[in-house]
């Protein structure tokens, strides 16, 4: 089961018909009280100020909190990943959750980055990060394929003991996948990255 | 650079358009998606290209069908995003970026300001129609059904406002090959920022991978040939 964190803001329905595909059961959740599972997904479609508001005005941002303090994972989606810095430059600089040590500002390079990025991640270099993966839908270890990206805004990272792989060459200096323990941050939309996509979230879970 | 490919929305049923003036039926959205899906296809962009005449009821009923779509494939949604009431119903529909045309074209920006809030700039793609009237390049006002002078448009608001700009050739729509390049000389912006449809065939798809064009929408009606997204790639290098 996953719980998926509906705040009136992002693609839920895509995100659910991702999971579903893997005959995974999911719940849309629009109340913290709601969150049993051990798995919450941060949708990310918007922007940061209207997305921080959401979160505080509904106790979704002390919720999230307490999901990674009892030691149970989250995956954050594009500004879902974000938010999870100290902060992003967005609408004029919001402070985030702080619960990855680094911050988000304007693609330095592209005015934005819309395309597809080749990935390979690899789920022995995570053996340093605690990440409680418990499902075994598969034993394959790695995922390698192209991943869909859509963004303006880029997450830096600043913890050292992370583990975390660049955007592209163009891009190295903005996250593409992170995880930190029980925190998994992507900037790219796995949920509209095909094969890839589904590859990525059978490895992870 | 991307290639995509781009499907109307009429009356809850998908068709490909031949210079604006001729629809041929594709059938249900869900098999075209399907379809394009198994191609690989980077992007799919549903447009329903409506008139003065479209209604809030023919908009809902349009959204019913989106929001059932099953894919993994990024999706843009546009036409008849007339006010922000509009932009709410657009919750949760399994779509990454929105289409505004007519919005832009009389700026009308509220339903766009709407939109950026909720689903963020990079979200935000603004549709410039142009075609052929007396010899002479115009933008063609969907809502109005009329064309007006390219000079009346306030461009620099749409390069504000929008992520992505998607330049239309109406004239050459199912035409292989035809776009016309004089298209690209209606707006001053850097071409990473442009995507171009109508008349999209593989010459057209190596000019615009060396000019370094964002994506190209290639006509639908390729589903009805043989045909494969890795040789059109093949073209765009990618």
């Amino acid at each position: 089961m996953i719980d998926i964190m509906d705040i009136q803001g992002g693609n839920v329905q895509s995100i659910r018909n991702w999971a579903e595909r893997l005959h995974i059961q999911t719940r849309v959740i629009k109340n913290p009280n709601e969150l049993k599972s051990n798995f919450l997904i941060l949708p990310g479609v918007g922007s940061v100020g209207p997305y921080m508001d959401k979160l505080k005005k509904t106790n979704f941002d002390k919720a999230i909190k307490e999901h990674i303090n009892d030691g149970h994972r989250v995956l954050g989606i594009c500004l879902g990943f974000q938010i999870m810095g100290n902060h992003s430059s967005e609408d004029g600089g919001v402070e985030c959750l702080g619960l990855i040590n680094g911050y988000t500002e304007h693609l330095k390079v592209n005015f934005s980055h819309n395309g597809w990025e080749e990935l390979t991640l690899d789920k022995n270099n995570l053996k340093a990060q605690s990440l409680n993966s418990t499902m075994k839908l598969t034993r394959r270890r790695i995922t390698k394929g192209r991943v869909f990206f859509n963004h303006e805004y880029g997450f830096i990272n600043q913890d050292e003991d992370s583990f975390s792989l660049p955007i592209s060459e163009n891009l190295n200096k903005y996250s593409s996948t992170l995880v930190k323990d029980n925190i998994i941050g992507v900037q790219f939309h796995p949920e509209k990255s095909q094969q890839t996509g589904l590859d990525f979230l059978s490895v992870i879970l | 650079m991307r290639i995509g490919s781009s499907v109307l929305l009429v009356d809850g049923y998908c068709y490909q358009s031949y210079g604006w003036k001729k629809l041929r039926p594709l059938g249900s959205l869900q098999n075209i998606i399907n379809s394009l899906e198994a191609y690989q296809c980077d992007e799919i962009s549903i447009i329903r290209p409506v008139r003065e005449n479209d209604s809030i009821k023919a908009f809902k009923k349009d959204l019913v069908i989106i929001q059932k779509l099953n894919c993994m494939t990024p999706i843009s949604f546009g036409g008849g995003i007339k006010n922000s009431e509009m932009v709410d119903l657009l919750h949760n529909l399994p779509v990454e970026r929105l289409i505004f045309s007519s919005a832009f074209i009389t700026e009308n920006y509220k339903p766009i300001e709407h939109a950026i809030e909720l689903y963020g700039h990079q979200a935000i793609q603004c549709a410039i129609p142009l075609g052929t009237l007396n010899g002479e390049l115009k933008v063609f006002h969907s809502n109005s059904n009329t064309y007006i002078s390219i000079e009346s448009v306030n461009f620099d608001m749409i390069k504000e406002l929008s992520n992505e700009i998607i330049l239309i050739d109406v004239d050459n729509e199912g035409c292989n090959d035809g776009f016309n390049k004089r298209v690209l000389d209606c707006i001053d912006i850097d071409y990473n920022r442009l995507v171009i449809s109508g008349g999209i065939g593989r010459k057209t798809v190596k000019f615009a991978r060396n000019n370094d064009i964002a994506s190209v929408m290639i006509d639908n009606r390729t589903l009805h040939s043989e045909y494969s997204i890795k040789e059109y790639k093949n073209y765009g290098g990618v």
